[in-house]
C-alpha cells in the first residue's frame, strides 16, 4: 500500500531517502514487502545479536509507523474527494509527456468532471460505491433499487452456500442497504450530495461499504470459479481460493479486470472504465464497458429490470483508470 | 467501536454454540473485557508440538473486524515463525492478508496449521529457521520437542 503512495506522491520518495541510516524499522515501513522478507539473506555479522536487535522493532511497530504515514497522507487526499474540473488532471501532468496532455484534452471533450479517490488499494471499490449511490440519489430510480436489492439477496445466498458464516458478512451487507435506502428518497429522508460525500469520507461507513463490495466480489468469483480460474491463472499463477484470500477479501488489495467483471456480474451493474496512459500506439482515449452477463436465477426473479440493461447498455458508473489507480468520471 | 463489539458478541455466541466442534481449540473471552480473548490450542499430531497445550493471547483493536486481532503465544514455543521472546506470530492473515471473513476461531485454526507447516523462509526465530533451511530437520524437531516438553506440558509432580 505504501509503495502505491510513493507512486502517487513522488515527494514521499525523498522522505524515504532522508530516512536512510535511521532505524531499520523506519526503512522497512516504507517498503511494501512483508518485513520478514528482509530477514532472509546473509547471516548477521558475527558479534551482532540479530535476535536482540530485531526484538526492538516488532511487526506491530512497523505497522504503527505505516499507519502514521498513511494518516499524514489521509489528510492530503480524503477517501473520496470533491468534484473537480476534468482539466485539473492536466495540471498534474504539466511536466509529463505531451501524449498524456493531448489525451486529457480528448477526455475533456466527453467528460466534464472528475472526483478523486484515495490511492489506498480500495479505490476501485470506493469509486464504484460513490458513483453508484450518487446515481441513485440523482435518478431516484426505484426499479434499479429493487433490482439491486434482489441481486444482493442472491449474493448473500451465494456466500452462505460457499460456507461463509453469516455473522462475518451480514453487518457489511446491512450497512450498504442502509446507504442505498438513504440515497433513495422514497423513504422520505432529506439526504443530499453533501451527506453522501460526508459518509463516503467517514471510514466507519465508507470502509464497511468497500468490504461489502469485496464480499460480493469474492462470492461471485468462488461461485463461478470454473469461469474465473483461467483468468486468475493467467495473471497471478495462484488458485481461485488463494486469489480470493489475498487479492479480493483483504482491505487494501488492489483490483483488476477480474474483480471488476465479478462485481459487475454479481450486482448486475454495468461499469465503464476509461483508460488514460502514456502509450503512443493510438492517440485515443479508450474505454471498456463491463456489461453484466445475464444470470438465470436473476432473469427469472426480475425479468423487467434485466431486460432494461439490455436496452440501454450505457453504464452510469464511469471510472477513470490510470495505471494503478481509479477515480470517478462524469460524462458531459 | 459499537460494530466491533457487536461482531465480537456474535463470535462469542458462535463459540458457545460450537464448543465441541473443534476439540483442539478452547477459545474464551475475558469476562470483563470483550476486546481481550485467550485460547488454548493443542499441538498438532505428528509434529514436535504434539501433546503440548499452547496458550494464545488476543488483543482486539477497536476497528475489528476491519483490522486483524493481535495474537501472540503466551506459551514458549520453538518455531520459525514465532518470536522466541515475545511470542509474536508471523502469519500473513494477521497482517496484510487479514479479512473480516476470518474469525478468532478460524485464526486459531490457521495458527495450528502454521505449527504443522512452518515457513522457514520468513522466520521470526532465526535459529529455528536456519535449522530447517539448512536441512537439519532432526535438530529442529528435537529443539521444538524439548521446548514443548519444558513449556507446554503439565509438570510432573
Amino acid at each position: 500500500m505504501v509503495k502505491n503512495l510513493v507512486y502517487f506522491f513522488p515527494h514521499l520518495r525523498s522522505m524515504q531517502n532522508s530516512r536512510e541510516g535511521e532505524s531499520p524499522a523506519a526503512e522497512l515501513a516504507l517498503e511494501n514487502k512483508p518485513i520478514t522478507e528482509y530477514m532472509v539473506g546473509p547471516a548477521p555479522l558475527e558479534g551482532t545479536n540479530f535476535d536482540e536487535d530485531w526484538a526492538c522493532y516488532r511487526d506491530d511497530d512497523v505497522i504503527r509507523q505505516q499507519d502514521a504515514i498513511q494518516a499524514v497522507e489521509a489528510e492530503k487526499i480524503p477517501l473520496v474527494g470533491d468534484k473537480e474540473h476534468i482539466l485539473a488532471l492536466a495540471e498534474e501532468f504539466q511536466s509529463g509527456s505531451p501524449v498524456i496532455q493531448s489525451k486529457i484534452k480528448l477526455l475533456s471533450e466527453k467528460y466534464s468532471n472528475l472526483r478523486r479517490t484515495r490511492g489506498d488499494g480500495n479505490c476501485f471499490f470506493r469509486g464504484f460505491m460513490f458513483s453508484y449511490l450518487e446515481h441513485i440519489l440523482d435518478s431516484q430510480d426505484g426499479s434499479e433499487v429493487d433490482r439491486i436489492q434482489s441481486s444482493i439477496v442472491q449474493c448473500k445466498k451465494a456466500l452462505q452456500d460457499l460456507g461463509y458464516a453469516e455473522f462475518t458478512f451480514e453487518d457489511f451487507f446491512m450497512l450498504f442497504i442502509e446507504q442505498l435506502q438513504c440515497v433513495f428518497n422514497g423513504h422520505g429522508d432529506s439526504y443530499g450530495h453533501d451527506e453522501l460525500l460526508k459518509r463516503s469520507q467517514d471510514p466507519s461507513v465508507s470502509n464497511y461499504v468497500v468490504m461489502f463490495l469485496r464480499f460480493v466480489t469474492t462470492g461471485e468469483i468462488r461461485r463461478r470459479s470454473d469461469f474465473y480460474e483461467p483468468f486468475i491463472l493467467g495473471i497471478s499463477d495462484s488458485s481461485v481460493d488463494q486469489f480470493c484470500k489475498t487479492a479480493v477479501e483483504p482491505m487494501g488489495a488492489e483490483s483488476d479486470q477480474v474483480q471488476i467483471i465479478a462485481l459487475s456480474d454479481a450486482l448486475g451493474v454495468p461499469i465503464r472504465v476509461v483508460y488514460l496512459d502514456g502509450s503512443t500506439t493510438s492517440l485515443e482515449v479508450n474505454h471498456h464497458d463491463f456489461i453484466p452477463t445475464l444470470q438465470d436465477e436473476k432473469t427469472q426473479s426480475n425479468e423487467g429490470s434485466e431486460s432494461k440493461i439490455n436496452q440501454s447498455p450505457e453504464p452510469f458508473v464511469t471510472l477513470l483508470y490510470r495505471p494503478g489507480h481509479y477515480d470517478i468520471l462524469y460524462a458531459k | 467501536m459499537q460494530s466491533s463489539r457487536a461482531r465480537l458478541f456474535k463470535e462469542y455466541k458462535e463459540v458457545q454454540r460450537e464448543k465441541s466442534a473443534d476439540p483442539d481449540i478452547q477459545l474464551t473471552c475475558d469476562e470483563s473485557n470483550i476486546f481481550k480473548w485467550s485460547a488454548f490450542i493443542n499441538g498438532p499430531s505428528e509434529t514436535p508440538y504434539e501433546g503440548g497445550v499452547f496458550q494464545l493471547a488476543f488483543a482486539i483493536p477497536e476497528q475489528y473486524p476491519l483490522l486483524p486481532p493481535q495474537v501472540r503465544f503466551l506459551t514458549k514455543i520453538f518455531h520459525p515463525n514465532v518470536h522466541f521472546k515475545t511470542g509474536e506470530i508471523c502469519l500473513d492473515i494477521l497482517k496484510n492478508a487479514w479479512s473480516p471473513a476470518w474469525t478468532l476461531q478460524s485464526v486459531c485454526r490457521a495458527i495450528i496449521a502454521l505449527m504443522a507447516h512452518p515457513e522457514p523462509d520468513s522466520p521470526l526465530n532465526c535459529d529455528s529457521g536456519n535449522l530447517l533451511r539448512s536441512g537439519d530437520h532432526r535438530g529442529y524437531k528435537s529443539m521444538a520437542k524439548m521446548y514443548t516438553k519444558l513449556a507446554a506440558m503439565p509438570k510432573k509432580a
